[in-house]
């Protein structure tokens, strides 16, 4: 391979590389370096004593239950974000490219949470489904007063007609204050939601980049709509659904800590307690920090590991042909 | 097998329209190409056709029977385009098959045959296997003939298929595809917007221009017998030379006067009517011969060299007469140079007079123009006052 001369000297080369070198050191390697050396101490709280140990913070995880559950949920919820996300927004943005009128408003409504920080649509949704004030709340739980409008025309002829008795006892009763399930649920449907925007822009500018011919080929041979999708769309916008895969991975991971931490504060009992949540609460406010440093450590081999095996599933499968 | 039928259709996209109101019959088994410049409503056309856009106003028939809310698959039309529209991830045996078992009611065994037949008829059966990304131009517009042909359908419809093809592989492309259509006799309706494509494909030529056919015809009459000047200049390279005369009666006959020539007109239909009008003369520059010295100077039109072209087989000479341009071929080998005067005898069976406002043809001094020996009518749609 030729290299071309563009630097006067090798000094101004590495001279020009400074910055980002430096800044990565500083805010990445240096920290990353000082976590696994913070792993093997203990740190005591208010006197800032460390105490060697080893890899006994390391022990105490691997024999806590408690963050046995926190793996698990985490791995759980990280899966139901990405797999939830990606086909919804899959779903959404073939939608939209399918539609002919309009086009533009649908976008912008599928994107716009994406521009909501994610504490904001914490909030929004704390209280769009409270137990006791929730808007959305009273649309789910029974009674029904929507659907007792139905009984009216009945009723105005005599006939005793009960829509929303039987609904009562299978309706359900919105308490994720107190249900782990549904406090699961809700951070994880609140996850999606926000996340779905920015999966939209890219599916979006993907789907249209393949050329109309293909699709009007398809339609002179009478395939489905679902098939198109699934068997011609989706393959040429693997790339891109590669490359959001490991976007949305690392968002369930690290950028959904604001939803637990407005919404549901890792409870009830530990039913959203998700490694980042636990983490930042050992650290900041237990301030253990031996043992979230040790938790850090395990997380970024985690999502090291995850990363690794989309990487390699993405060079198998995904295709890159022009 | 089928017919198809365009009656007085239109097609809008809001403002813009790109389709003017086209009468058009596809014959059975014939292939039609339908040729024009950029822009004039060919794909359009093509695609009201094929059902991927809905028509304004008319109708499309195929068989007698409308199609219009017919949706595209219902058709049992297979289209080719320009960009070969192979599915890319696919290898080119899967994308001959994959639209086949929901466009046809073949079984497995029947489309495995079929690929396996079309296969050896476009000579890519070692191809099979490949991804497009891994085929040629050529091999890629073969693999998407291959798709459209074992669906078997009814018609075929090609938008600019070679378009995207170097000049040698076209014209190779071009001798197949005539080759393929005498086997299988599907009705093919072709469209191109190189005029030569079109003279050798088709066995009918529909010329379009701004949305309007401008006429229907054989290739050799549409070049022998244009409807209008529209024609005239877009059939044939180079163009036909178009220069603005008066025409005059005298004893001798009708005669077409310009401040550099004075050409005797033979008799012929029209002429009478032309007589003592401006026209518009039309004379190929393949039938404008260089003079000798012992030509009668009264027909021959003095005219000098401003540019000479030597293109190997003939030398291409544009020249000026009095304030016009005009262009002429001479041997290739001839001595002539630019500013030199020459004289160009034009073949007297092979002038042309059109309407000087209009455009429309007023006369040919060729017999049969409008009794074509081999009973065809030239059909042209009367000029339209529209817009
Ligand atoms: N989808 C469309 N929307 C708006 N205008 C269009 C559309 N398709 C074609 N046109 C216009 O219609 C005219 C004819 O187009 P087309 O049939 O593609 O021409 P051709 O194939 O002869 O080059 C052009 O002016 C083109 O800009
Ligand atoms: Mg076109």
């Amino acid at each position: 391979m030729a290299t071309r001369e563009v630097f006067e000297s090798r000094w101004q080369a590495a001279a020009l590389l400074l910055p980002t070198v430096l800044v990565s050191v500083v805010f990445l390697y240096v920290p990353a370096v000082r976590a696994f050396e913070l792993s093997l101490f203990e740190v005591g709280f208010g006197t800032g004593e460390v105490d060697f140990v080893g890899l006994e913070n390391y022990r105490a995880l691997l024999t806590s239950s408690e963050y046995h559950l926190s793996v698990l949920l985490t791995v759980l919820f990280a899966v139901a974000v990405v797999v939830g996300v990606m086909s919804f927004s899959l779903l959404v943005s073939f939608l939209i490219h399918e539609v002919e009128v309009g086009k533009g408003l649908y976008l912008v409504s599928a994107i716009w949470p994406y521009a909501l920080p994610p504490a904001v649509a914490g909030f929004v949704f704390f209280f769009l489904l409270h137990p006791d004030l929730g808007v959305l709340t009273r649309a789910i739980e029974p009674p029904y007063p929507a659907l007792g409008l139905l009984e009216r025309p009945f009723e105005a002829l005599g006939v005793d007609v009960d829509v929303t008795g039987p609904l009562e006892a299978v309706g359900p009763d919105v308490d994720w204050f107190s249900s782990g399930p549904q406090a699961f649920a809700l951070v994880t449907v609140v996850a999606i939601w926000k996340q779905v925007g920015y999966n939209v822009i890219f599916m979006s500018a993907s789907m249209n980049n393949i050329p109309g011919s293909l699709t009007e080929t398809a339609r002179l041979d009478g395939v489905g709509r679902l098939e198109r999708l699934l068997r011609i769309y989706v393959p040429i916008m693997s790339p891109t659904l590669a490359f959001l895969a490991i976007m949305n991975t690392i968002y369930a991971f690290f950028g959904t800590f604001a939803f637990i931490d407005v919404m549901t504060d890792g409870g009830p009992a530990g039913a959203t307690n998700i490694l980042i949540f636990d983490l930042y609460r050992d650290a900041l406010q237990n301030f253990e920090f031996g043992t979230a440093s040790a938790k850090s450590v395990v997380l970024f081999l985690v999502v090291g590991v995850l990363m690794y095996v989309q990487f390699r599933v993405t060079e198998e499968y995904a295709y890159y042909g022009g | 097998m089928a017919r198809i039928t365009l009656e007085n259709v239109r097609k809008e996209y809001g403002d813009v329209v790109a389709v003017r109101g086209i009468d058009l019959e596809v014959p059975d088994g014939s292939f039609v190409v339908v040729v024009g410049p950029s822009g004039c409503g060919k794909s359009t056309t093509l695609r009201l056709v094929a059902g991927l856009e809905s028509v304004t106003d008319g109708d499309v028939r195929k068989d007698g029977e409308s199609l219009v809310g017919v949706e595209p698959k219902d058709r049992d039309v297979a289209m080719v385009f320009q960009n070969y529209a192979l599915y890319p991830h696919m290898t080119a045996e899967r994308n001959m098959t994959f639209g086949a078992g929901s466009a046809t009611d073949f079984d497995d065994a029947e489309i495995e045959r079929r690929v396996a037949d079309a296969a050896e008829l476009l000579d890519i059966a070692d191809l099979l296997d490949r991804k497009p990304e891994a085929l040629s131009g050529g091999e890629r517009q073969r693999v998407a003939l291959g798709r459209a042909i074992i669906r078997d359908p009814d018609v075929f419809l090609m938008d600019e298929p070679l378009s995207n093809l170097d000049a040698k592989l076209r014209i190779r492309m071009r001798a197949e595809l005539a080759k393929l259509h005498e086997e299988l006799r599907t009705t093919t309706v072709y469209v191109t917007h190189d005029q030569t494509e079109a003279m050798t494909l088709g066995d009918e030529v529909v010329v379009m221009n701004d949305g309007r056919i401008q006429q229907v015809d054989s290739p050799q009459r549409l070049y022998d017998y244009p409807a209008n000047r529209f024609v005239a200049e877009f059939i044939g390279d180079p163009a036909m030379n178009a220069l603005e005369v008066a025409v005059e009666s005298g004893a001798d006959g009708a005669r077409a006067a310009h401040p550099g020539f004075r050409l005797p007109l033979p008799d012929g239909d029209g002429l009478d009517a032309a007589v003592d009008s401006r026209a518009v003369l039309g004379v190929r520059p393949e039938d404008l011969s260089l003079a000798g010295a012992d030509t009668d100077a009264d027909a021959a039109i003095e005219a000098t060299v401003t540019v000479t072209e030597p293109l190997g087989d003939s030398l291409l000479l544009e020249c000026r007469v009095g304030d016009d341009r005009l262009k002429t071929q001479a041997s290739p080998r001839s001595d002539v140079r630019s500013g030199d005067t020459v004289a160009l005898t034009p073949d007297p069976d092979r002038l042309h007079l059109f309407d000087v406002e209009a455009g429309t043809a007023l006369y040919h001094s060729a017999e049969g123009a409008t009794a074509p020996d081999d009973g065809r009518t030239t059909r042209s749609p009367p000029a339209t006052s529209e817009e």
